[in-house]
């Protein structure tokens, strides 16, 4: 490849308007163009999209290209559909290079002039690293044909099920003593009004029909090790007996299903912990579940004939107006599902006690979802009574009068009354509360798993690759990864099913081949690099004897080595580097970086 | 823009997203800052410190996974190797703080913005030799 004419093709993306508002991509694209041994260089709206591609593999077969630049966005995103690009051309893969002038550029920097000038430069050492790629193999190894599921809700059950149609081994790892989840306390949900109970006994019983399912209950995950096709997970089980068992369960790739909690008002909290009557919708679900329809509907053994609901309760928080707990960040989120929730409570409450008086303090209602509205729809024709309030001006809860018609007055200034102060005298407060990220446990940290600011599990890309984690073979399933309702933690899971037999099924995986490689014409034996290597058997010093000499050489295993590159850092022949990241290329970026600096342009 | 121009080593794992995570909320940071994608940082030899400021480079902020680094013993061995580059950037004269070694993690954005807004100060203030 060396001896070859190098023939390199730019492509400057404007990704809509992401970067080309920002970054005067033209101007990139003729700076490239003018450089030694661009063939190509050009602009387009979405390099993404199907013509944008179509243009990489036309201008390969047409030009010669032999090297391809793509100024984008983060390659996190699109650096494989590229590479797919340049295959297509007939060109391998490794000789792609990626420039991030989106994450990096053009939604960081204010100045246009500074943004195309560095752009400009980014993709100058682009170029400059291209030039040293040579074509690269993937590293096959074998992959565990068996997935594990943490977390046996709906969600964990879900993908289970899918995994074992896809004739998969799946083991169920769940750290309560009954599967099935939140969704079996629920009563009935919406939007079919389907119990929540029978909707877990089906799912349960199906999940026992499958021979390919191991299901463990009261067991947690401790750790894990390995990587993408070879995890490791280490599992402690209870014992009837009150011991534990240690387990540690192959697996190719891990499906996190860990779920969510509802969110936990604080102390005082719209009278929460400080009054009785003041119960988180979850609680209430419950105590409307329990009590019979042909009796009074009592908590703490008061009579309620008037209940008040209350919206946005640990979602939608505001600085400055409501305080993070302790450790956690600020939830700013919608919880989604909490507005559905309530009123379909509502109705339910009325339904089963025609004579409880309800009353909805919102800040904003949406049923958002399909067949949600109705139950909007529902509750207004049961005679709800709405009062919409203002963030910054939240209902309080205080005690009633001993004379009032109620245990609890609730004082609120209501939009729907042009911002006049009302009160209400109710018997039950019940706060629509949150959902808050569950514990992952100690497979987030051992699998260096990425959560986002709020606190819930992050995906690669919420629209490209909406269920897959940064790190290879863990996928989401469920409210671990942001509030959802069943429909939707259903559909992931399905998706996460999907995704992880796309892996497995084929018994192998594919690893980047970015390991070590030793020069044997510059490597002098003198075993340094052995020093600095932390992975037993992945560097080597092999003697031989060549024309009476012997010849000591360092020799790279491949599936042992994970390309870290501390052996090449103290090499004092620089004969060992690492494919596809050579040292070679890191000076040639450095000094395209500190060649003629760019002319910034002003604005 | 910053006349002196601020290379960042940014692992793969950590350091890297953590960079794309400022630009997905859309912070700010001055356009002095070139980003370099690496498996882990302990890839570098002192040479390339010394030789990338000799080329120009004002100050280089190595932005590794630190503790949770995905490599075995490869940050102790990098926290070790940066401390020497600092001596020896002394010994010649160079403002050692031109060179900084730090952990930034995959949603570390104030870490982010902090750390090149330490390293502006520095180039700005303290200039280049000691």
């Amino acid at each position: 490849m060396n001896s070859e004419e190098v023939k390199i093709g730019v492509y400057i993306c404007h990704c809509g308007g992401n970067i080309s508002d920002k970054v005067d991509v033209e101007k990139v694209a003729e700076d490239a163009g003018n450089l030694p041994d661009v063939t190509v260089s050009r602009t387009y709206t979405f390099m993404c999209a199907d013509p944008g591609q179509e243009l990489i593999v036309e201008d390969i077969e047409k030009h010669g290209l032999n090297r391809i630049v793509v100024a984008s966005c983060s390659p996190s995103l699109h650096e494989t559909t590229f590479r797919s690009a340049v295959v297509r051309g007939g060109l391998n893969q490794f000789l792609y290079e990626h420039v991030n002038i989106r994450e990096q550029v053009s939604w960081v920097h204010a100045s246009t002039g500074e943004a195309t000038a560095k752009a400009t430069t980014l993709v100058r050492a682009a170029i400059a690293r291209v030039r040293h790629h040579e074509p690269l193999s993937l590293i096959r190894v074998g992959a565990t044909s068996r997935a594990l599921v943490l977390g046996g809700g709906v969600a964990g059950l879900r993908a289970a099920l899918d995994l074992a149609v896809y004739g998969l081994p799946v083991t169920i790892v769940e750290k309560s003593s009954r599967l099935g989840g939140q969704v079996a306390e629920f009563g009935t949900v919406f939007p079919t009004g389907e119990s929540g109970a029978e909707l877990v006994r089906t799912l349960v019983r199906d999940v026992s029909a499958l021979e390919e399912i191991t299901v463990l209950t009261g067991a947690r995950v401790t750790g894990a090790t390995g990587y993408v096709g070879n995890f490791t997970v280490m599992v402690e089980q209870e014992r009837g007996d009150g011991s534990t068992e240690d387990l540690e369960i192959p697996a190719g790739a891990v499906i996190v299903a860990t779920g969510s909690r509802p969110y936990e008002p604080d102390m005082g909290e719209f009278g929460f912990g400080q009054f009785p009557e003041v119960v988180t919708l979850p609680d209430f679900i419950q105590i409307l579940n329990e009590t019979r329809a042909d009796g009074d509907l009592t908590v703490n053994g008061k009579m309620i004939r008037r209940a008040a609901f209350i919206h946005c309760v640990g979602s939608r928080q505001i600085e400055g107006i409501q305080k993070p707990k302790p450790g956690r960040p600020l939830n700013e989120n919608c919880s989604r599902i909490c507005c559905t929730a309530t009123l379909k409570a509502e109705s339910d409450l009325i339904e089963k006690f025609p004579g409880v008086f309800v009353y909805d303090l919102y800040r904003d209602i949406r049923t958002y979802g399909r067949n949600h509205e109705e139950i909007y729809e529902r509750a207004s024709r049961d005679g709800v009574s709405f009062l919409c309030y203002e963030p910054a001006t939240p209902p309080v809860v205080t005690m009633a009068a001993p004379d009032d018609t109620g245990n609890l007055l609730i004082t609120v200034k209501d939009n729907l009354t042009a911002g006049m102060e009302i009160e209400v005298a109710v018997d039950l407060v019940v706060l629509a509360v949150g959902m808050e990220p569950a514990d992952v446990g100690p497979l987030a940290e051992s699998l260096k798993l990425p959560a986002g600011a709020d606190g819930f599990l992050q995906e690669v890309h919420p629209k490209l690759r909406p269920v897959e984690m940064a790190v290879a073979g863990v996928v989401l399933a469920g409210t671990c990864q942001s509030p959802r309702d069943i429909e939707e933690s259903c559909a992931s899971a399905s998706a996460a099913a999907v995704k992880v037999a796309g892996l497995l099924t084929r018994g192998h995986v594919d690893l980047e081949p970015y390991v070590a490689r030793v020069n044997a014409d510059r490597c002098e034996g003198t075993g340094i690099c052995l020093s600095q290597c932390e992975y037993d058997g992945a560097l080597k010093i092999v003697e031989s004897v060549i024309d009476g000499r012997a010849i000591r050489k360092a020799v790279v295993n491949e599936a042992l080595c994970t390309g870290c590159g501390a052996c090449v850092a103290v090499c004092p022949t620089r004969a060992i580097d690492i494919n596809g990241w050579t040292l070679d290329q890191f000076e040639a970026m450095v000094d395209a970086m500190c060649a003629d600096p760019v002319e910034v342009a002003s604005d | 823009m910053g006349t002196d121009r601020i290379l960042i080593l940014a692992s793969a794992a950590c350091a890297y997203p953590g960079a794309d995570a400022v630009g997905q909320a859309h912070l700010s940071y001055p356009a002095n800052t070139f980003v370099l994608r690496v498996p882990s940082p302990v890839v570098f030899p002192e040479s390339f410190y010394y030789d990338s400021f000799e080329k120009g480079i004002g100050g280089i902020i190595v932005m590794s996974c630190g503790v949770e680094c995905p490599y075995e013993g490869a940050y102790e061995k990098l926290a070790a190797r940066i401390d020497r580059v600092s001596l020896g950037l002394k010994e010649q004269g160079i403002n050692p703080r031109r060179l900084k070694l730090t952990s930034i993690c995959t949603v570390c954005t104030k870490s982010f913005l902090k750390e090149v807004a330490d390293m502006n100060s520095i180039l700005a203030y303290e200039g280049a030799e000691t």
